[in-house]
């Protein structure tokens, strides 16, 4: 359809040249970490210094970019490494660890280090930085703004956290300043806020429902967290908002994840939807992976030599190798169209190839020339 | 282990990492069970609840009703056949229950949950969405289903929500939702009520995932009877036929046909994989037609 017109820059390498933060959503299972590695990888080719954010790599992949699973802080791909490939910018990886980044916001936020200290050693906040579930997406979205604002890099790539709701992330700053307004806040801490008689029939209620729920000391319990985390409200509240207001500019650029499978497809049509409807962010487009779309200068089995004495077992063999070629040239042919299909005004798309193996780092670099590359449907086609 | 087996139980828990087709299997799994003569409810977990400017739903995605072919469920089990029904499990839905257990006036529960400030706490609270979710659970586990199927989020999540009764419990050491936490699990640990189903692709990653899942569930002291490998590719050669291939194809990875040799190969290895690892049965369900894409494609082009 629409063909990159000479001078004008493809999609990915676009974004990559224009943006601050590149969002990468898609259900999971799509390959959306690779997919966030493959971008940082390309964008420091373009000579970036760029941050990849990942939220849960598997092993081997973390090998692969040479991120440690356990770092503090983002850990730099050496430069020999990025040297021998040609590549002028910087390229560093963090594996997002939410006790990390909610203990480092305490930190920055509180005015001294008791105030810290009894905030972490509280039993309420221990037990909630403990359990991973939401804590990632808190974190996620706090730990890229704050990696925005350090200035350390000119573009950070998030892949979002692996839940069946992607979009999670966005609402966690939200659901945050929800939980931190201080009209909820006030309902639990005696003495804090104005009064009127609305605040305090509800302060009644939910302290009638609380200690009957929770049991009279926990109660408690949660108004000394509270009372330790009140200092901090405010500064968290409009970090969340600026975390928002961040992803909302046209400095960042959602871009949606999908492979050629109908769930994956049916969940990036649902997330295109979300992103431009209610949420109104800058979405760019669509990354279709480990599609088989790429066949230029692929032998056909027919090309292949038989040897000269040739057995049934040959033949036979050979023959079904054909019928597994037939049916890839069906799969590319689908994956051509689909590439086709998620193109409109308002959505580019660009492919990936299948790999096989294991991705490693000559793996990356092959997925992130791609992605820029950004081929036209005739160089994808065969002959 | 047969299929038959696993059915008689009366909580089916089917997780795997994302991606791997978690919510075709529990239907498939909910559907088996109905076709004999199970009464069966199918569920699906949704952390979502309508946005604000969307009292319907309508932007809520709800995979287990595409999977069965039906519109966004809803809180109240709906009838799909004669003995098949399916549900949504919310966090609203169980926390509005709690209340009513908990409080000793139902009026007083419906207020509670009208405050802004209660149901804001619930929903922004980490844990208490998923409390709300077990007690919803356990809720409809009271009615008279012979089998629940549900279908529970990917590797990370399905592992918090197994974790949190066990959380509260300790966290909380009296009270209702101390209570509610124990009952809870009671529930997921006797492997003759309950049992989880991992569902898993035949490539590396599925597959470690699928290992550390199941580790993680045995630390929860879930039990799991079951790998579905899902979506196996047909292996067509024989070993003879494969060793011809080998001697004829120079470059692999530039030969059509021969590229997806490596798949059948991941496949076979994640089999063999799986069934050492967790000595557990292993049923591959071989990779359907590719049809549904296209049409998916097509309501892609025109969603604008």
């Amino acid at each position: 359809m629409r063909k990159s017109d000479a001078g004008e820059r493809p999609y990915i390498a676009r974004l990559l040249h224009e943006k601050r933060v590149v969002v990468c959503c898609g259900a999971g299972g799509v390959g959306k970490t690779t997919t966030a590695a493959a971008l940082g990888l390309a964008a420091a080719t373009l000579g970036k210094r760029t941050l990849v954010l990942t939220i849960d790599p598997a092993r081997r992949l973390a090998e692969a970019i040479g991120s440690p699973q356990t770092a503090r802080a983002p850990v730099p791909v050496a430069d020999t490494r990025l040297a021998a490939a040609g590549i002028r910018g910087t390229l560093a990886t963090w594996m997002v660890d939410p006790r990390v980044v909610f203990e480092r916001m305490v930190r920055r936020l509180t005015t001294d280090e008791a105030q810290a200290e009894s905030i972490l050693q509280n039993r309420i906040y221990r037990a909630l930085a403990d359990l991973v579930s939401g804590m990632q997406e808190y974190t996620a979205a706090e730990a890229l703004y704050g990696f925005v604002e350090s200035g350390e890099y000119d573009l950070v790539v998030l892949d979002t956290p692996p839940s069946r709701n992607a979009l999670d992330f966005l609402e966690a700053p939200r659901k945050l300043s929800l939980f931190l307004d201080e009209r909820i806040i006030g309902v639990f801490l005696p003495g804090s806020g104005g009064g009127g008689i609305f605040r305090s029939r509800a302060r009644q209620i939910a302290h009638g429902v609380f200690s009957r729920i929770f049991g009279e000391g926990f109660f408690e319990e949660l108004q000394q967290f509270l009372a330790a985390f009140s200092g901090m409200f405010t500064a968290m509240r409009s970090h969340a908002e600026s975390v928002r207001t961040l992803l909302k500019s046209p400095a960042s650029s959602f871009v949606v994840i999908a492979s050629p499978e109908p769930a994956a497809l049916a969940e990036a049509a649902h997330l295109e939807k979300t992103l431009t409807g209610a949420m109104q962010l800058p979405f760019s487009g669509f990354i279709l992976n480990r599609s088989w779309a790429y066949t230029r200068g692929l032998l056909s089995p027919a090309d292949l030599a038989l040897p000269k004495d040739a057995t049934p077992v040959d033949h036979a063999a050979l023959a079904k190798l054909e019928q597994l070629a037939s049916e890839e040239l069906k799969l590319a042919e689908r994956d051509r169209r689909l590439l086709a299909s998620l193109r409109h005004p308002g959505a580019e798309a660009v492919a990936t190839p299948q790999l096989d193996g294991d991705i490693d780092f000559a793996a990356l670099l092959l997925i992130a020339e791609s992605l820029v590359a950004c081929p036209s449907e005739d160089a994808l086609e065969q002959r | 282990m047969t299929i038959d087996a696993l059915l008689a139980r009366r909580l089916l828990l089917v997780t795997g990492k994302g991606g791997v087709g978690k919510t075709t299997i529990s239907a498939a799994l909910a559907r088996a069970a109905a076709a004999k003569g199970k009464r069966v409810l199918a569920a699906e977990i949704s952390y979502e609840s309508p946005r604000e400017d969307d009292e319907a739903g309508a932007t809520l995605t709800s995979p287990l009703a595409s999977a069965l072919g039906l519109p966004p469920l809803g809180d109240e089990p709906r009838k799909v056949t004669q003995s098949l029904f399916a549900a949504r499990l919310s966090p609203l839905a169980g926390h509005l229950q709690f209340l009513r257990d908990t409080l000793p006036v139902r009026l007083l529960a419906d207020a509670a949950m009208r405050s802004a400030a209660v149901r804001r706490f619930f929903h922004a609270a980490p844990t208490l969405a998923e409390l709300g979710i077990l007690y919803r659970l356990l809720d409809l586990l009271k009615e008279p289903w012979d089998l629940v199927v549900c279908d529970l989020p990917a590797t990370g999540h399905a592992l918090a929500l197994a974790q949190v009764p066990q959380a509260l419990a300790t966290v909380l050491r009296a009270g209702p939702i101390h209570a509610a936490a124990q009952e809870g699990l009671a529930v997921l640990r006797d492997p003759k009520r309950t049992t989880s189903v991992l569902v898993s692709l035949p490539d590396p990653l599925p597959v470690s995932e699928a290992v550390e899942l199941y580790e993680g569930l045995h630390k929860l002291s879930i039990d799991c009877a079951m790998v579905v490998l899902n979506r196996v590719p047909p292996n067509p050669f024989t070993p003879e036929e494969r060793a011809a291939i080998e001697r004829m194809v120079v470059d692999r990875a530039r030969t059509l046909g021969a590229r997806r040799l490596p798949r059948i190969d991941r496949a076979a290895a994640a089999n063999d994989r799986l069934a050492r690892e967790l000595r557990l049965p292993v049923r591959a369900v071989p990779e359907l037609d590719d049809d549904v894409v296209a049409r998916i494609a097509g309501g892609l082009g025109g969603g604008a």
